[in-house]
C-alpha cells in the first residue's frame, strides 16, 4: 500500500523518473505532449499525426534497426492509446527474425500487442517461434514461450507443440516454467491436441524448483476442474506440499509480506477444495492442514486474510468438519467486524458458503449484515443482496424482496435490474409453500401481487417471461381452489398479473385448452373489468411502460372499454391511437387493438 | 401444475453447455489495465479476446466506474458480470465473480513491488516512458492471464539477465561502429 500511495504522490507533484533509457527526444517530445494535453480531441490529434509521420519514416529503405525498434516502440503506444497503427505490424513481426535479443525481444511484445492468434500475419511468426524454441540462449527461448502463449492457436498448435514438450525439461528453471504455462493454455484452447501430454502436468508437480511446480498447479486446476476423479490420487501429494510450504520449507525469496508463498497456497487451497468435495475419505486427508494455515494465518495483512478467505472456501465445499467449520465461522465472524471494506466483503462472501452447511450460522450476524446493507458502497451492498438471496425461507420471504424490490427500483444498471427481478420472482415462487399460503399471505397484507405489480411495472420487459409466467399460473390456480372467500380487490390485482403474461402467451394458452385459462376466463366480471378500465386508462399517459404492461392494457380497453357504456368507442380509439404514435417501434403493442 | 414449457429445461441445458465450452478458452485474468486519475492509459494487457473499439469501451466504462468510488470503499467493483479489482493509480484487473478478489489486490501489489525494486522507487513518469518495460516485467509476472511467478527474486532477475544481453548487444553495435568510422 505504501509504494502505492508514493506513486500517488508523485503524480500529484509531477517529479522526474529515474532511468529511463535509450528512446529518443522525439518519443520524450511526444509522451510529454500527451501529458500535457488538455483534452481527448488535443490528445488524439498529437497521436495522428504520430502515426502519419510513422507511416512515412516506417517506409522508408534502409531504416536503421535500432530506429525501427523504436517506431515499433512508438505505434504500441498509439495502439495502446487507441488508435490504429495497423500498417505497422508487418515490422514488428520482421523484427522478430532478428538475431539480437534486443530487438527479438521488441519484436515479440509488440506482436503480442498488436495481433490476436487468428490474425493472417500468425503464420509469418510461427516459424519464427519454432527455430527460436531450439536456440541455445534461455532468453530467446522464454521470449519465443511468452510469443506462444498468446499467438498460438488450435491450428497452429501442432507446429510447436513437440518443442514445447521437450522443453519441459530445460534445465533452466525459467524456460520449465514457461513451458508448463504454454501447454496449459495450449490445453485451454484445444484439449483435443494435448490431452495425450496431461501425464507431463503430474511430472512437473515434482519439479525441483517451486515456481515451476507453482506455475504446474495453473493447469492442474483446470483438468481437476473438468474431471475430479482422475486426479484423487494426487490428494495427498497436494496436502503433503501445502504442508511444506505452510511450514516454511520453500525458499525465502517466495515469502510475500511475511507470509510462505502464500500464491502457491492459494492455488493448493483452490484445488482440495475441488478434489475433497462430497468425498469423506479425500476430505479426511486434508483436515490437519487445513487446520494449521488457519492457526498460523496472519490475519494483520491482506494476504494473510486471502488465505484465510481461501481456507474458509475450502472447508465450506469439503466434506462437513465440525472443527473446522467453526474455525471458519470465527474468521467470517472477525472479517465481518472489521473496520475494512474489502474484509467485510469477504466476510459476507464466507456467511454465503457456510450457510449452505448450516443456515443457523447466519442468525448471530444478523446485524453485521444489515448494516451492510444499508452501506453506501454499491459493492457491498450488491453482495449482501446475494447473501440475502441465498438465506430467504419462508419466514423472512416478504422482509427481504421487499428490499430486493427497494433496491431494484433504485439502480439503473438494467442488467443487475433483471437480475434482481428474476429472483424477487424465483423467491416468491419457491416460498410459496401452498396456495393457501398464497392466499391468506395476501390477503393480511395484500404484499405480493402488490409487489409482483411494482415489479412488473418497473421490470415488466426484462423479467424473464417464463420464470414470471410459473408464477401466473400459481397464483391463477391458488384462485380457482378458492375463490369464495377471496378478497375481491385482491382478485383484481392477481388478475391484473394473470392478464400481463396470458397475453403475451395467449394463443399458446388457449391452444392448449388448460383448465387454468378456463378458470381464468370464467373468473371474468365485468365489474372488476370496468374498474381495471378506468385505472388503466389513467395510466396509459405515464411515460415508459414496459410494453408487456401496455400490451395488458390495450386489450382490456380494447375488449372492454366500452362495456358499460360510460367511454365511447371513438374515445377509447381515441386513446389507444395516441398510445400507438408513442409507441411506433412496438408492433406487439399494435396487433392488441 | 400443468407444464406449458416442457422444454425449457432443455433449453436451459444447452445454454450451460455452450457456456461451459466458452469458459475452457477464457483466462482467470480477463484484462490488465492501468489507468492515471485522470483517467489516461498507461498501460493494457488482454488476455481473452477484446476488439480494439470494444476495448476503447471497456477503458471508458470502468474509468468511470472506478474513479468515482471514494478512498474507503471495497477495492472491487461488479461490472457486466464480470469483478474488477482495483488499487490506487487504478491497476484494474479483471476476473470471473467466483475468483478470490484479495488475492488478486495482493497480485497488484506484488506487481507494483517488483516495479518498484526494478525502477527504484516507482512513480508515474517511470511508467510513462518505459511503458514497454512494464510490460516485460509484467509478462513474467503474469501470463496467458494466470500468475506466473510469485518469487520477486526470480522475476527481478530474469529481467536482469535480458536487461544485460540487451546492453551488451547495445555495446558491441557501439564498439562496432566506433571500430568502422575510426577506420575511415
Amino acid at each position: 500500500m505504501e509504494q502505492l500511495k508514493t506513486i500517488g504522490r508523485e503524480l500529484a507533484m509531477g517529479s522526474q523518473g529515474g532511468g529511463w533509457t535509450g528512446q529518443s527526444k522525439e518519443f520524450l517530445d511526444l509522451v510529454k505532449s500527451i501529458g500535457e494535453a488538455r483534452s481527448k480531441a488535443e490528445e488524439d490529434r498529437i497521436i495522428l499525426r504520430e502515426i502519419e509521420s510513422l507511416r512515412r519514416r516506417i517506409a522508408e529503405p534502409d531504416v536503421p534497426r535500432r530506429r525501427m525498434k523504436e517506431y515499433i516502440i512508438r505505434l504500441v503506444y498509439a495502439e495502446m492509446l487507441g488508435h490504429d497503427a495497423s500498417f505497422g505490424y508487418i515490422h514488428a513481426v520482421k523484427m522478430t527474425h532478428d538475431d539480437s535479443l534486443s530487438l527479438k525481444r521488441t519484436g515479440y511484445l509488440a506482436v503480442t500487442l498488436f495481433l490476436s492468434d487468428d490474425h493472417d500475419l500468425i503464420i509469418l511468426i510461427v516459424n519464427t517461434i519454432q527455430k527460436d524454441l531450439r536456440s541455445d540462449n534461455y532468453l530467446i527461448v522464454c521470449a519465443a514461450l511468452t510469443a506462444a502463449c498468446k499467438l498460438i492457436n488450435e491450428e497452429t498448435i501442432p507446429a510447436v507443440l513437440p518443442q514445447v514438450v521437450d522443453l519441459l525439461a530445460h534445465p533452466k528453471e525459467a524456460v520449465r516454467k514457461k513451458a508448463v504455462m504454454a501447454l496449459h493454455r495450449f490445453y485451454q484452447r484445444s484439449p483435443a491436441s494435448v490431452s495425450h501430454l496431461i501425464s507431463n502436468f503430474r511430472k512437473r508437480l515434482c519439479d525441483n524448483d517451486p515456481g515451476v511446480m507453482g506455475a504446474t498447479l495453473c493447469p492442474l486446476f483446470d483438468l481437476i476442474t473438468a474431471d475430479v476423479n482422475s486426479y484423487k490420487d494426487l490428494v495427498i501429494s497436494f496436502v503433503s506440499i501445502l504442508k511444506q510450504v505452510a511450514e516454511r520449507r520453500l525458499p525465502k525469496a517466495y515469502d510475500y509480506h511475511q507470509m510462505a508463498a502464500p500464491f502457491i497456497q492459494i492455488k493448493l487451497l483452490k484445488i482440495l477444495a475441488l478434489l475433497g468435495s462430497g468425498d469423506k475419505q479425500a476430505s479426511g486427508h486434508i483436515y490437519n492442514v487445513l487446520g494449521d494455515i488457519f492457526r498460523k494465518c496472519e490475519s494483520s495483512s491482506n494476504i494473510g486474510n486471502a488465505v484465510l478467505y481461501e481456507c474458509i472456501c475450502c472447508v465450506s465445499s469439503i466434506y462437513p468438519n465440525a472443527k473446522l467449520l467453526d474455525a471458519a465461522a470465527e474468521s467470517t465472524s472477525k472479517f465481518l467486524k472489521s473496520e475494512s471494506h474489502n474484509l467485510k466483503y469477504l466476510g459476507i462472501d464466507a456467511l454465503g458458503r457456510l450457510i449452505k452447511i448450516n443456515p443457523d450460522v447466519a442468525e448471530e450476524h444478523q446485524l453485521a449484515v444489515i448494516d451492510c446493507l444499508e452501506d453506501p458502497d454499491d459493492t457491498l451492498k450488491r453482495k449482501t443482496f446475494e447473501l440475502l438471496y441465498k438465506m430467504t425461507k419462508s419466514t423472512n420471504v416478504e422482509v427481504i424482496v421487499d428490499r430486493m424490490i427497494d433496491y431494484m427500483i433504485s439502480i439503473n444498471d438494467n442488467h443487475y435490474k433483471t437480475e434482481i427481478a428474476s429472483r424477487c420472482v424465483e423467491l416468491a415462487e419457491q416460498f410459496a409453500p401452498s396456495n393457501q399460503w398464497f392466499i391468506q399471505f395476501s390477503v393480511s397484507n395484500n404484499f405480493t401481487f402488490q409487489t409482483m405489480n411494482k415489479v412488473f411495472e418497473h421490470a415488466g420487459d426484462l423479467v424473464n417471461v417464463r420464470v414470471a409466467h410459473n408464477l401466473m399460473r400459481l397464483i391463477a390456480e391458488g384462485f380457482g381452489e378458492d375463490d369464495e372467500g377471496a378478497d375481491s380487490q385482491l382478485r383484481s390485482s392477481a388478475f391484473n398479473i394473470e392478464l400481463l403474461f396470458l397475453h403475451s402467451e395467449l394463443e399458446f394458452i388457449y391452444g392448449n385448452s388448460t383448465h387454468i385459462a378456463a378458470k381464468i376466463l370464467n373468473n371474468i366480471l365485468c365489474n372488476k373489468f370496468l374498474k381495471m378500465v378506468n385505472s388503466y386508462l389513467r395510466i396509459l399517459g405515464e411515460p415508459k411502460l414496459p410494453s408487456l404492461f401496455l400490451q395488458v392494457i390495450c386489450w382490456v380497453l380494447g375488449e372492454y372499454g366500452t362495456a358499460d357504456g360510460k367511454y365511447s368507442a371513438s374515445y377509447i380509439i381515441g386513446k389507444l391511437c395516441d398510445v400507438t404514435e408513442a409507441h411506433l417501434c412496438n408492433d406487439t403493442v399494435k396487433v392488441y387493438f | 401444475m400443468v407444464r406449458l414449457y416442457p422444454n425449457r429445461c432443455q433449453l436451459v441445458g444447452s445454454a450451460f453447455i455452450s457456456g461451459f465450452l466458452i469458459s475452457l478458452v477464457r483466462s482467470f485474468i480477463h484484462f490488465v489495465i492501468l489507468i492515471s486519475r485522470q483517467g489516461k492509459v498507461r498501460l493494457t494487457k488482454w488476455y481473452s479476446p477484446y476488439q480494439q473499439k470494444e476495448r476503447s469501451t471497456v477503458i471508458r466504462e470502468l474509468s468511470g466506474l472506478i474513479l468515482t468510488r471514494g478512498p474507503k470503499l471495497c477495492n472491487f467493483v461488479e461490472w457486466k458480470g464480470f469483478k474488477v479489482v482495483y488499487a490506487s493509480l487504478y491497476f484494474c484487473i479483471c476476473i470471473d465473480p467466483d475468483d478470490n478478489e484479495l488475492e488478486i489486490l495482493e497480485i497488484i501489489h506484488h506487481f507494483v513491488e517488483i516495479l518498484d525494486r526494478y525502477f527504484g522507487s516507482v512513480c508515474e513518469l517511470d511508467l510513462i516512458f518505459n511503458f514497454h518495460k512494464a510490460y516485460y516485467i509484467l509478462d513474467e509476472i503474469l501470463i496467458a492471464g494466470e500468475l506466473q511467478e510469485s518469487s520477486k527474486k526470480t522475476v527481478a532477475r530474469l529481467i536482469a539477465a535480458q536487461d544485460s544481453l540487451v546492453e551488451t548487444a547495445k555495446e558491441e553495435t557501439g564498439s562496432i561502429s566506433n571500430m568502422i568510422s575510426q577506420a575511415m
